[in-house]
Parts: structure tokens; sequence; C-alpha cells
């Protein structure tokens, strides 16, 4: 029932936000995603049973949700993550802001514990709708177009994933089988091979715009840069895992063959998006969109660990996708603490800002650290894996891999050269205050936990991947 | 009879009732519509209760009229239309006193075209329809709105005069006037075909596909704003019934003749449709052609032409006309003296009325078929029906026109919660019959799309076309 707990928290607080006094909406909102952390302790270390209850039986939907050791840290980095958004955000946001922030919460909880598809398509659209408001109202300038951008991509992506989860279902039964969308009971099915690679393409085409993935990676820029920092570090540290969860959940029991099929081209497309991401991340200048263009590099990492179609490959992506959303959802924060600060994101405008704030500029360095990939954080750890999941299944990519690896050092620390260190220009700022320390030092500690322990994750992970990887093998598996 | 025109006869009492109560006191009075409220809430009684009748499906004048569940639904559907029209319009000075009994006279033709079994049937509700909505489309009193009656008058008769020699024509063709009994007989096949092609162009019409779609955004923009309500509900669900007997009785056989015309029609209408109200200024006209492409979705389910789709159609309808009746009692009550609102309008509603527009947003996200409101259930089912159907490009069409209309509806909730330019702070006054209309149409609304559930179970009894797949 701690499942359930995840999901009626944030909703119950989000109503509680809109009756809450305009300042006390912050508070009420901090205590709702604690609760929420706390129904996590309770599923990780107490009970992790499911819920599955029926919904509209006359179509063989249920109200399916599990927690198995694919979304199982995912939740838990919905909540975290959570938790250090809303204690991030001003208080003078107003209580719609925490409003959608929880309903935010809720339906990506939801989208994280679905097994079954009709579940799994509400939570995944209506969770771009917070968003979209966020977008609106509390972002900059070009927020109201950033939001359209965001809104328009993503569902023109979701109504094809519409279709194709229907068309799933649909020959499913037309086949002699049940009418359902259990993701469990649809997968190995026979597609026929007209459908197959069309419904490939229209899964893949929505779980790529929002990952996003180079080509379809159009709504990034503007969203990551327009939106406040808690929201960037939602949307990069988490609704981005969506994309890639989305692949490893859905995809992956369902299109097995056409994955084979397409190895290759699939490859060369994440491939250029790492490429890409790191170069253009490298050319920025507002160090905001640095780490924007360096996340959709790593997502292209992510999604080269998957395409590897190895078992380690994809455990890597698996471990990649938590250690990343804490690290990039840590960073976006910090930035935005710097951003409050000085009040430009420009590199160039600032200089040596670590005399006068040492201790942000020590956090600082250590999410820029974790984000490169240093040895003994977890970015190493997943990018390690990921690239061994390549040597095994086509070096070349393995070595591009390799060498953004070396490109990501260059421009995270480019930035912080630029800004923290040399000699100091513009007046001084305030160093992080102690309720800030407050949050950022369990954060740290949580990233410095996984990547000592990757195991703690990846052991969970790997039995929930039996069947994909065991049919990778080829053990058999399948039908 | 055991009263299974019962409510038909219980509106046909409050159309005198409330005509009755206007000449008692010779000026316009809240009798009139409270005797016509009273009508369709008994109307509605009346059709719960034959619901679980054991008799039906019941033949009545030589097959004149069928009652059914599926009809039994569209009395329900209708009558929705006509109390949230009635409540919208409550009691408003600008509207002639005879608005209530006008709008009880159209949905007895609404009623009808749920039951028609024969022509004449099908024709007498169309004109009982449309009679009582030209005079109401032209009850504004101002200019617009004349234009607008005369428009609708001037096509709606000219549609008329291609249905009914379709009818004509079909009628030579087959010998008979049954719509039951027209599967069987032996049709002479050019008369038919030309017969078909006319009915379903004149049915159509009155639907408002497109290419028949050009009175839709003049005539719902020059009308009274509860007029417009009750025209994009109320009529919709009308044609929309009436086509679907037409076809799934009359024409199951020939399927060749219909299907693929008819779904070529809805992906234009769906596309186009949505292009066009992307264009929008006026919401009215927004959801003039908002009701243009939900008149496609509709015949997605027609041309799918197997039980799922005359499902979904039903499901549709309902959450359809919810959505846009919250919109609009939400516009009429942002608009007040006016008769039309503006995106500008709209421009900083969320810091005057929050609540205000939360409702719209759900109507709005409703209609771009977003998750856990009814839209998206309700497209999500007419996804089902075409795919069952082996019909992909239904399906595309259907995904790529609400794609398109996404961005229509989202504008007016970006204006909406966009700062205001300091004009008119003041919050929006709400009337209590419009209150009631709105909440009820968002519990509904975001009802269905939480638990469908039990009315996905309705529709699947009503609509049991069990000839087909």
């Amino acid at each position: 029932m701690f499942l359930v707990w995840l999901l009626a928290v944030p909703l119950a607080g989000a109503i509680a936000t809109l009756l809450a006094s305009a300042k006390g909406a912050k508070v009420v909102a901090a205590i709702t995603s604690f609760v929420a952390l706390v129904g996590y302790a309770g599923l990780l270390f107490v009970n992790r049973a499911g819920v599955n209850w029926p919904w509209i039986s006359a179509w063989g939907v249920r109200f399916h949700l599990e927690a198995d050791g694919l979304g199982l840290f995912l939740l838990g980095l919905n909540a975290v993550l959570f938790v250090v958004a809303i204690l991030a955000s001003s208080e003078e946001m107003g209580r719609v802001y925490y409003f959608w922030l929880l309903l935010l919460e809720f339906s990506v909880a939801g989208l994280f514990a679905a097994v079954d598809l009709f579940v799994f398509y509400v939570f995944w659209e209506v969770l771009l709708i917070p968003v979209f408001f966020l977008l609106t109202q509390w972002s900059g300038a070009r927020g109201k177009a950033a939001a359209l951008k965001w809104l328009i991509m993503n569902l023109v992506g979701s109504f094809f994933l519409l279709v194709g989860i229907v068309a799933v279902a649909v020959i499913h039964h037309q086949n002699g089988g049940a009418f359902t969308f259990e993701i469990s009971a649809l997968s190995g099915m026979t597609l026929p091979a007209g459908a197959a690679t069309w419904l490939f393409v229209a899964f893949l085409v929505a779980f790529w715009i929002k990952a996003p993935l180079w080509p379809l990676h159009g709504w990034m820029p503007d969203a990551y840069g327009e939106s406040p920092a808690p929201v960037t570090a939602l949307i990069s540290g988490v609704l981005s895992k969506a994309g890639i969860y989305g692949i490893l959940r859905v995809m992956m029991p369902l299109f097995l063959p056409q994955f084979r099929q397409f190895q290759l081209v699939l490859l060369i497309l994440a491939a250029i998006g790492l490429l890409y991401g790191a170069l253009a991340a490298l050319r920025q200048n507002d160090m905001k969109m640095v780490t924007a263009y360096g996340s959709l590099s790593h997502m292209a990492m992510m999604a080269l660990g998957i395409f590897s179609l190895t078992e380690v490959g994809i455990l890597g992506t698996t471990y990649y996708m938590v250690a990343h959303g804490l690290m990039v959802g840590g960073l976006f924060i910090v930035l935005g603490l710097l951003e409050s600060r000085t009040g430009t994101r420009t590199i160039q405008d600032m200089a040596g800002l670590n005399k006068s704030a040492p201790r942000l500029a020590a956090y600082f360095l250590f999410f820029v650290l974790g984000a490169l990939g240093l040895p003994g954080l977890p970015g190493f750890v997943g990018e390690y894996m990921i690239i061994q999941g390549l040597i095994q299944s086509q070096v070349v990519f393995a070595v591009v891999a390799g060498f953004v690896l070396v490109v990501a050092a260059w421009y995270m620390l480019r930035v912080f050269q630029a800004v923290m260190q040399g000699p100091a220009k513009g007046s001084a700022i305030r160093d992080l205050l102690a309720r800030q320390v407050a949050w950022l030092v369990p954060l740290a500690g949580l990233v410095v936990f996984i990547g000592l322990w990757p195991a703690g994750i990846t052991s969970h992970a790997a039995p929930s991947l039996y069947h994909v990887t065991h049919f990778l093998a080829g053990k058999g598996g399948g039908q | 009879m055991n009263g299974a025109l019962g409510p038909e006869y219980m509106v046909v009492l409050g159309v005198f009732a409330s005509m009755i109560a206007v000449m008692v006191s010779r000026q316009r009075t809240i009798a009139a519509y409270w005797a016509a409220l009273a009508a369709v809430v008994a109307a509605g009684i009346w059709t719960a209760a034959l619901w679980s009748s054991p008799a039906l499906p019941i033949s009545l004048y030589a097959q004149g009229v069928r009652v059914d569940l599926f009809s039994l639904a569209i009395d329900g559907l209708v009558l929705l239309a006509s109390a949230g029209a009635l409540l919208v319009g409550w009691n408003d000075a600008r509207y002639g006193a005879d608005f209530p009994a006008l709008v009880l006279l159209a949905l007895l033709g609404m009623m009808v075209l749920g039951l028609a079994n024969n022509f004449l049937v099908l024709f007498l509700g169309i004109e009982l329809l449309s009679l009582p909505l030209y005079v109401l489309a032209a009850s504004g009193g101002y200019a617009e709105s004349r234009e607008a009656g005369l428009k609708y008058l001037l096509l709606g008769a000219f549609s008329s005069g291609i249905l009914l020699f379709g009818l004509a024509l079909l009628y030579g063709a087959s010998g008979t006037m049954v719509l039951t009994q027209l599967a069987n007989s032996s049709l002479i096949l050019p008369l038919a075909g030309a017969g078909l092609a006319l009915t379903v162009v004149g049915l159509v019409f009155k639907l408002g596909i497109i290419p028949f779609h050009m009175w839709v955004p003049d005539v719902y923009e020059g009308s009274p704003l509860p007029v417009t309500t009750f025209m994009a509900f109320g009529t919709k669900v009308g044609a929309a019934a009436i086509l679907l007997r037409f076809l799934f009785y009359g024409f199951s056989v020939a399927v060749g003749w219909w299907e693929p015309a008819l779904g070529y029609l809805a992906v234009l209408t769906m596309v186009a449709g949505n292009l066009l109200a992307l264009a929008q200024k006026d919401m009215k006209r927004l959801l003039a052609y908002s009701g243009i492409a939900n008149a496609g979705y509709l015949l997605v389910g027609i041309s799918a032409h197997n039980q799922a789709g005359a499902r979904a159609m039903l499901f549709y309808l309902l959450v359809y006309g919810l959505a846009v009746l919250a919109a609009f009692s939400v516009f009429t009550m942002v608009a007040r003296e006016r008769n039309s609102v503006s995106l500008n309008d709209l421009t900083g509603l969320a810091r005057r009325s929050p609540w205000l527009t939360a409702f719209l947003a759900v109507a709005m996200l409703s209609l771009a078929g977003i998750p856990l409101t009814g839209g998206f259930v309700g497209k999500f089912y007419l996804l089902q029906a075409a795919l069952d159907a082996n019909e992909p490009g239904l399906a595309i069409g259907l995904v790529v026109g609400a794609m398109i209309g996404l961005a229509a509806y989202v504008r007016p909730l970006q204006r909406a919660f966009q700062g205001g330019d300091g004009t008119s702070e003041a919050p929006v006054r709400w009337p209590v019959a419009g209150a009631v209309v709105v909440v009820i149409a968002v519990l509904g609304t975001i009802g269905l799309g939480v638990y469908p559930a039990p009315i996905v179970h309705i529709v699947n009894h009503s609509a049991a076309f069990d000839w087909l797949r």
C-alpha cells in the first residue's frame, strides 16, 4: 500500500496547497513531499506490494501499479528530488505553483509504477499539464512560447504513442488473446510484419521526444532556459528519465525483434546526439545551457546503453538514470542559487566567486565532477557499464562514448573554472545559507552513497530485466 | 403503448405548459422556464424508468418509431443538452418569452430523431429540430442574430430539400420507407445509390461535416449564447443519432457504398476543422470549428461501422456535450451583457476568477483529449473502434486532428493565466443557474475521465448492434 501512498499523498497535498494561505503553501508542499518520501522509505524497506484494481473492465483496463527493480529507484529519485525542488523554491511563488509541483509529483510517481499501458499513458500525458502551466506562469520572458513548444512537441509524440498502444491491444485481441493493456500479457506477442515497424516507430518517437534525444530535442533549450531552477531540475532530473524509462519498460518487452533489426540505426542516432550535445555544450556561454546540452548528451549515453542490447549496457542505463537524475537535479539547483545571487547566467560576467562563496563553490564542484563522471561518483559507474556494453556489441560506439567523456570533462570544468576560479570580478556574493546547506548535504550524501554502492540498485534491477536479458542472450525467452 | 413514448409526451406537455405560462402572464415569465425544466426532468425520469423495461425494443406505428436502448440513450443526451441550454439562458431578459417553449420543441425533434425508423419520421424529426432553431438563432434581436437566423433558414431549407429528394429516391428504389426493412429489400441500384448519397449529404449537413459546414461558424457566432450551447450539443446528438440509425439499420449490407466516403469525410473534417479552429479569435467561432472537428470524431465511430464504433460515438457525444456545456456557461458568465467573448476578454481571467478559469481549463483540456478528463476516454474509445475495424487511416486522422486542436484549445487558457491589463479586475459574477450547469458539467467531465466504467457499461448496452462485429 506504500505505492498508493506515493500517489495519494502528493494528490491530497496538491489540493491542500490550494486551501493554504499564500505564504503557507510552501510549508504545506514541503511537508507533503516529505511525507511522500517517508512513504517511499516504507516502500523500499517494508512492503513493495503493488495494487491491481479493475478500472474499466469492459476494455480490460486495470489500475495496476508495481514497484519492481526498474521503477523502484526512479520512484525514489522522484520523491527525493521533489523534496529538494520544493525546498529550493521561493515562498513568493504562490499556492498554485506548489499545486502544480505536487500534481507533477503525483503523475510522475504514477508513471514510474504503471505496468498497464492505459495507466501508463494516462500518467504520461497528465504530467505534461503541470509543466505547461509552470512554464507559462513562472518562467522568463519567452516562457509562454517555451510552454507551447513543450506541450505540442510532447503531445505530437504522445498521440502516436496512443495509436500504438491501442493498436497493440487490438492486434493482441484479434490474434485471439484477451483484450488487455497489461504489459506483461502483451510482451513477446507476434506483430504483423507490416505493422510492426510502424508501431515501433510510433512508440519510439514519443519516448525520443520526451527524453529528449537528438534530433527531437527542439523543446529542450527553451524549456530549460526559461524555467525557474527547481522546475529545470525536475524536468531534467526526473521527467527526462520518463523517456528512457518508457523505452525500457514498454518497448523492450514488446519490440525486441525490432530493436535487433534497427540496432545500428538507433546506435548511430544516439551517438550523433551524444556528440552533438557535448559539442553544443562546449559552445554555450550560458552556464545553464551548458548543463542543459550536457544533459542532452547524457540522455544519449543512456540510449546507447539500451541500444547496445547487452545485459550490462541496459543495467548501466537503469543505474545511470537514477544517478544522473540526482546529480543533474542538484547541479541545476546550485546553478539556480548562483543565478539568484549574481543575477546573470553568462559565464563571462562571473569570475572568482569561490572567494566570497566557498561553500557554494564546493557544492558546485561536487555536482560538476559528478556530471563529468569522476570515479567514485555515480556518473562514472553508469558510464563504465554502458561503455562495457558497447564494447560487447559495437566497439566503434564505445570509442565515441569514451571521446565524449573527455569532452564532458572539458565543458563542465570550463564553466567551473570561469565562474568560480581566477581573480574575482564584480561584487562579492552571499554564500549558501544554513537552511540551503541543510538539504544540499543529504542530496550530495545520497549521490556519494549510490556511487560507492551501485549494486544496491543494479542487483534489484537485474531480476526485472531478466526477461529481456535472457532473450538477448539467446537462451530462449520471448514466447 | 405501455408508456414507451412517455418522455416525448412529457416534452409535448412541457411545450404547452410553458406557452400557457407566457399567455397567462402576457409577458416573459420565469414560470415558463420552470415549466420547461420540469418537463425535461420528468422526461428524464421516465427515460430512466423505461431503461430496464423488459418490453424493449418496442416498434410502434407500423414500425415508424422504434424505442430501444439506443433511443433512450439519445433521449438522455438531448434532455441533458436542453436542460443545460435552459439553465444557461435562465430567465434572461434578452431572449423572447418563447425561448423555453422553442427549446422544448427542438428537443422533441431531437428525441424523434433518436427513435425514427421510417423515412417520414426521420424527415419529421429533422424539421421539428430545425424550425424552432431557425427562430431561436434569430431571437437575439440584434443584427448578427437575425443574419444568423436567416442564413440558417436558407441553408437549412436547402439541405432539407436535398434530404427529401434523397429519401424519395430511396423509396422509389426499394419500395419501403422502413429503415429496418431496407436491408432486405431488393434495391434498384443507380437510383438507390443516388438516394443514399443525397440522404447522407442532407444528414451530414446537419452534423456540420466539411465540406457541408459553411453555415456552422456564422450561425454559432450570431446566435445568442444559450442557443449556441443548445445547437452545439443537441443538434449534434440528433444528427449523429439519425445518421447512425439510417446507415446501420438500412445499409449495413451495402457498406462499400458509404464506408470509405464517410471515412474520408471524417479525416478531412477532423484535420481541417481543427486547423480552422486554430485561427479563431472569437470564442464562439472557436467552439464552432471545434464542433465541426468533433463532428468528424463522431463520424469516425460511424464509418468504423462496428459495435465499438457505435458505442464510442455515444460515449463521445456525452463527453463532448459536457465539455461544451461547461465552456459555454463560463463564456456566458464572462460575456455578461455582450454576446461574444474574444480571446482578449479572457486575458487575466485566472486572477479575476480562479475557479471559473479552472472550470474552463477542464472543459478545454477535455476537448483537447488530455487524460483524466472524459475527452481522453472518448477519443481512446474511438481509436479502439477505428483500429478494430482495421482502419489505421481513421486513427491517424483522429490523432493528427487532436494534435492540431490542442494548440487551439490551450491558447485561451494561456491567455487566461496571463496577467491582465488591469482594466477589468472585478471578479466575474456567477448566476446560480449557470453555476449549476458548469459545476455539474465539470464534475461529469472529470468523473468520466477518472472512472468511466459505469457509462461505458451503459453505452455498451444501448448500442447493441448484434449483427456487427
